[in-house]
């Protein structure tokens, strides 16, 4: 046979990201230049956010005289060119088998989370890193583009700049101008998208992509005064403690910051692993979120500037910002005296959502003061009621991860994991801490007898409390 | 809201597409296949179409409603949306006693089902005028619905199913040939396309439109009664005879004489491939990647493509397989209907031919062509003929090793899947947050849930809604399950499937019988699902005349005493008002119908205002919601009681956070769940809405500069 072999593009996208309009611009410039083609899609009831597949065909002659027999789904080791708006798609066309050493792919980099990714209690996300190696892995080519930079207009969907990429890459034969002349027979937002498209052809011809930029953790330098303090402690430890105390010295003072570097004498000479882990967690739990330190987050001086930012109006605009937040038992009790908070919460229900439906309006004087007035409590916070609780059960886990040090190391890293058990806010932690309180009881008795049967119920819970921590309340989900 | 403005909302605009269906002789169109046979319907000279929108023919029906003064009108059509598939099967009706050529479309298999009963009472009367149903066969890859196959109705009522090979001349041809072939035999006719092939662009060269009947003959018809077109005995005896003996018959003759199936004899040889015709194209792609052919539909190996797979002509298979030792049927689907009958055509021919098919390409799902091809090559490789077996299997084996070595590189987790979900600040989803609530209260409780965008409530974060029986059909399917649990039926359904379906089989029953049943109606004004077709409660019809009738009036009408309106974003009430509903017990049927517009339609319109308005530099208000990272602790309780699309997760820059916190993204439209679920669900206070003037007057700009600057004193910035 004598013919040459089409040339296959399979383009996945999420609803509304702009590819059912990036495919016609596709098939659009390969018509302009007299090339055959063919374009399908399956965007079903997927089209509402969920995964969506384009799939074009073309014949690389133009003007040719013989119709060539188009196919309307790639072959696995099909795909000349595979178009991702988003990287896990890209991903599961490896998956599929489609991407191969014949397949140059195009991959936008910022990851859009799946509802499976979003619903787990902490980390469920899956890292583009690991997407990006298996592709390079995979493929013959990988160009990793971060629309966000590319599109000269931030928050466009970036499709004019991946189709500038595809003109860029030349795996196909049409000429810039063909793809140019696409964007305007569409006719769908010209002028914005002519530009995107020379941000991205621009970005593909670059001899060497620069490596998308990751979000990189930030970390506070030491307060001062805490220099000798911090420089006492193991080399590994130094940085992580450095930020603990300056978040600590912002959450309440110097004694408290002081309070932070004793608890974490007796892990000095822990594995590295565990020293991290316990800094990271006690550095988090000891600046527990209660109504002081939300209303001197509300209140902190920027918040405002960076609201305006995200609805994109100036600094002069009119802006009004309303919370919500629904102060219950809990929060009045926890403001209190100890002696009246316990009181109050006898017999208080983790289940209860009731309380004080408030909107309040950030941006009124009233409710600014108000604001100012709670996050000015900061002296008083070491008498009340929070205080003392949320103390003592850090005094009760960090004594359990010195025992299990002790008795049984292998549960000390776990152990300190626990403490994951005391994030969130409402009936989440509220059910953390009845299930820590349990845990902890007669806990060197448990250590000593069975370290086995406990590691076993310890991964159970943080498990739970990952990946279903809504469970005790009856939920389904 | 006027009727203009909900024109604005349509998630496309046809009007250009509407254009393509006035080309005349000569000229070339050029779009995708399902505009394709719409103008192949106007070319066969149709009086009159009607459907019921459903992905993948929705299309169809969305460019001739938006071609009311170009095309309808001038060409004398007759167009409705119909009442549901039924409407429309009994649409075709028109063309039992009188010559007028009418077509239908609608989504199968359950468009099919839907439609039966008039199905087989139009098949069994037989028609005069060709009628065509354009069905969209939604199965494999992207389907939203029970995968079955629209032949096995097709065998059972006697209709003719075209299966064309996607080309477009040849689709076209097929269609018009549909209208041929439906009046040679007198009966309706099944053109199937599959999704893939619905959106699939191509060309062809135009015929000129032909107006209706009536426009034509510019006479009105005169009524016609013909006691043997009734089906009641004894017709019913005869026209089942009819079927079998003169309009099967009739239907081959001209498949056959017509050449609708087509023969490509390749090199020849003692083997060869049988195929449905929308299959063709992954079977030649399959053969050029395994070297028997070339992308311009060169064959090596000779091949049958069944353009029209219903009913074979036997014929045509045995003179096919005159010189052949063994023949592989491809066919989509389940039971292999085809293969069977290739069988029984072989032994009643007494000829001797190894018949392949389900036993060397999967039984079940969708013919990609990495499926086709491997079960070619199966085929193929099996072959006495030496050549093309060792080709086959080096071919074969090349790919698979290559796909195999780029796979080893797939990461070691599982892929999380992406189905769909309710969009960006859907009105349907917070009733399932107040579902969460209760449930979390009360305790699980059974939900029988209907076909709509309401469906996605099976799904994560919410995972309720127990069982699905078909559209409209929730509340007919909970009555007999309350009595066993300790609670009233509870249904769900969206406005599409209360007029659908709903309003007869559900309401009206339990009214009558006095069902202990609460029926929650999402009110949100369109057939969102397949994109925000008009409903009788919309306002304006599908062709934009103003009409609406009210939900509520049709169930006050049959008596229902119990109904209350919730705000679809107050969760609060929603939450009392679904609770007062579960108790009052005994009370026969209540109704919470929570309603507010489909946010895809709200937003576009809103979009589409906004720009004008800002591009004239008038004050326009932005709202978003947002999240304050320093605040959020990462438990993601608000993903798992909201779902939505723009709320998400942002990598944490401080590193004593325990992963990503929770994030509103940008497209954010401002619908307050978060707040709500904030409140009801009393989960963090990290969540705060933003609202800010853009353009803003002098006056609102001085007074907003002087708050900032008590604010400041304050220490705000």
């Amino acid at each position: 046979m004598s013919s040459k072999d089409p040339l296959c593009v399979q383009i996945a996208a999420l609803g509304g990201q702009g590819g059912g309009v990036l495919a016609e611009w596709l098939a659009e410039a390969a018509r302009h230049a007299g090339y055959p083609g063919q374009m399908t899609s399956i965007p079903g009831v997927a089209q509402r956010t969920g995964a969506t597949t384009y799939y074009f065909e073309m014949y690389p002659q133009a003007h040719c005289s013989e119709k060539p027999v188009f196919c309307l789904s790639p072959d696995a080791d099909g795909l000349d060119l595979m178009i991702a708006m988003e990287p896990l798609e890209a991903t599961r066309a490896l998956e599929n088998g489609l991407i191969t050493k014949r397949t140059t792919v195009l991959s936008a980099t910022s990851r859009i989370y799946s509802m499976v990714e979003k619903s787990v209690a902490g980390d469920g996300a899956i890292g583009s890193d690991i997407l990006f190696e298996a592709l390079e892995g995979a493929a013959k080519n990988v160009a990793l583009l971060d629309l966000d930079t590319i599109s000269a207009k931030a928050g466009g969907p970036g499709n004019a700049a991946m189709f500038g990429a595809i003109a860029g890459s030349q795996i196909l034969p049409m000429t810039e101008q063909d793809y140019q002349a696409a964007i305007r027979i569409k006719g769908v937002a010209v002028e914005a998208s002519l530009e995107d498209f020379a941000a991205g052809y621009k970005r593909a011809r670059a001899p060497k992509p620069v490596e998308p930029a990751s979000t990189s953790l930030h970390f506070d330098k030491v307060p001062a005064g805490f220099e000798n303090e911090i420089a006492a402690l193991p080399e590994m430890m130094r940085e992580l403690a450095a930020h603990a105390c300056a978040n600590l010295l912002d959450y309440q003072n110097e004694a408290y910051v002081r309070l932070f570097l004793s608890r974490l004498k007796p892990f000095a000479d822990a594995a590295g692993d565990l020293i991290i882990e316990v800094v990271r967690r006690l550095g988090s739990w000891m600046a527990y979120e209660d109504v002081i330190r939300v209303a001197q987050l509300k209140t902190r001086p920027g918040r405002l500037a960076r609201i305006r930012g995200e609805i994109g109006i100036d600094q002069e605009a009119p802006l009004q910002v309303t919370e919500f937040l629904k102060p219950g038992r809990e929060e009045f009790a926890s403001l209190m005296p100890f002696a009246i908070g316990e009181r109050m919460m006898k017999k208080h229900s983790s289940r209860s959502t009731f309380g004080m439906a408030l909107r309040l309006p950030t941006t009124t004087v009233f409710g600014f003061g108000v604001l100012k007035v709670l996050a000015g409590l900061r002296w008083w916070r070491p008498r009340t009621y929070r205080y003392q609780y949320e103390q003592k059960a850090i005094e009760c886990w960090l004594g359990a991860v010195e025992e299990a040090m002790k008795i049984a190391p292998e549960l000390s890293f776990a152990t300190t994991e626990l403490a994951v058990l005391a994030r969130g806010y409402g009936g989440v932690r509220a059910r953390g801490m009845e299930k820590l309180d349990e845990l902890f009881t007669n806990w060197s008795d448990k250590l000593a007898n069975d370290p086995v049967a406990l590691k076993i119920e310890v991964e159970k819970i943080l498990n739970q409390a990952r990946h279903d921590p809504d469970r005790e309340c009856g939920k389904q989900g | 809201m006027s009727a203009a403005l909900k024109a604005l909302t349509r998630e496309r605009s046809f009007a250009r597409e509407a254009e393509k269906l006035l080309l005349g002789e000569g000229d070339e169109f050029h779009g995708e296949a399902i505009l394709a046979v719409t103008k192949a319907l106007l070319q066969a000279g149709v009086s009159y179409v009607g459907g019921y929108p459903g992905a993948p023919v929705s299309h169809l029906m969305d460019v001739l409603a938006d071609a009311r003064d170009t095309v309808l009108e001038p060409y004398g059509i007759h167009f409705e949306q119909s009442a549901s598939e039924a409407g429309a099967a009994a649409m075709l009706g028109a063309s039992i006693n009188y010559p007028l050529r009418g077509a239908v479309t609608w989504k199968s298999i359950v468009g099919t089902n839907v439609a039966s009963d008039a199905l087989s009472n139009l098949a069994s009367a037989g028609v005069k005028g060709g009628a065509v149903v354009v069905i969209g066969d939604d199965y494999g890859e992207g389907a939203s619905v029970i995968q079955e196959r629209t032949h096995a109705t097709a065998l059972k009522s006697s209709l003719p199913l075209i299966d064309p090979r996607y080309d477009m001349p040849t689709i076209v041809d097929m269609t018009e040939h549909a209208f041929e072939l439906s009046e040679t035999c007198n009966l309706p006719v099944l053109l199937s396309l599959r999704i893939r092939a619905c959106h699939m662009t191509g060309s062809f060269i135009c015929k000129e439109n032909r107006p209706a009947l009536r426009k034509r003959q510019n006479t009105a018809l005169s009524p016609d009664f013909d006691y043997t077109r009734i089906v009641l005995p004894p017709s019913t005896y005869a026209q089942e005879k009819a079927k079998v003996e003169e309009r099967l018959p009739a239907a081959r003759r001209y498949i056959q004489s017509n050449q609708l199936n087509e023969v490509f004899k390749g090199q020849g040889g003692r083997h060869g491939i049988i195929m449905q015709g929308g299959t063709y194209g992954v079977v030649m792609r399959s053969l050029s990647r395994l070297g028997h052919g070339d992308v311009f539909g060169n064959s090596d190996i000779p091949l049958l493509v069944l353009n029209v797979v219903h009913p074979l002509v036997p014929e045509e298979i045995t003179s096919f397989l005159e010189d052949k030792d063994s023949v592989l049927v491809v066919e989509e689907g389940h039971p292999a209907f085809i293969e069977d009958q290739i069988r029984s055509i072989i032994h009643q021919a007494d000829m001797s031919c190894t018949v392949y098919g389900k036993n060397v390409i999967p039984t079940t799902g969708e013919y990609v062509t990495p499926v086709v091809r491997a079960g070619i090559a199966t085929y193929l490789s099996a072959l006495a003929d030496t050549v093309i077996a060792k080709k086959t299997k080096e071919r074969n084996s090349a790919i698979e090793k290559r796909v195999s070595v780029a796979r080893d590189n797939k990461p070691g987790q599982p892929l999380p899947p992406r189905p769909p979900s309710f969009c960006t600040g859907c009105p349907e989803r917070p009733i399932f947050s107040a579902f969460k609530l209760i449930m979390a209260d009360r305790g699980p409780l059974h939900i029988s849930m209907d076909i709509g965008c309401s469906t996605f409530a099976t799904l994560p974060p919410f995972n309720m809604g127990n069982t699905v029986l078909g559209y409209g059909l929730s509340l007919a399917s909970s009555g007999a399950i309350a009595g066993s649990l300790d609670q009233p039926a509870i249904a769900v359904m969206g406005d599409g499937a209360f007029w659908h379906n709903g309003l007869a089989t559900g309401a009206i029953n339990a009214q009558w019988q006095g069902m202990d049943a609460v029926l929650i109606i999402l009110d949100n004004g369109y057939a969102s699902a397949t994109g925000q077709q008009h409903l009788p409660s919309t306002g304006a019809t599908p062709i934009g005349e103003p009409v609406q009738i009210s939900i509520e009036k049709a169930l006050r009408g049959i008596g229902v005493q119990w109904i209350r309106h919730v705000d679809s974003y107050d969760i609060k009430g929603t939450r009392a008002a679904v609770e007062e509903a579960l108790d009052v017990r005994g009370k026969g049927l209540r109704v919470i119908m929570s309603g507010n517009e489909c946010m895809l339609a709200k937003k576009r319109r809103g979009n589409a205002i906004k720009a004008v308005a800002l591009a004239e530099g008038e004050s326009v208000r932005n709202a978003r919601y947002g999240v304050d990272a320093e605040i959020c602790t990462g438990d993601h309780s608000c993903m798992r009681m909201n779902g939505c699309p723009s709320l998400t997760l942002k990598p944490a820059t401080d590193p004593l956070k325990d992963g990503p916190t929770a994030h509103v993204d940008n497209n954010c439209a401002a619908c307050n769940l978060c707040g709500e679920n904030a409140h009801a669900a009393q989960l963090c206070p990290s969540f705060y809405k933003a609202r800010g003037v853009v353009n803003a007057s002098a006056l609102q700009r001085w007074r907003a500069s002087l708050n900032m600057r008590m604010l400041k004193m304050m220490g705000a910035s």
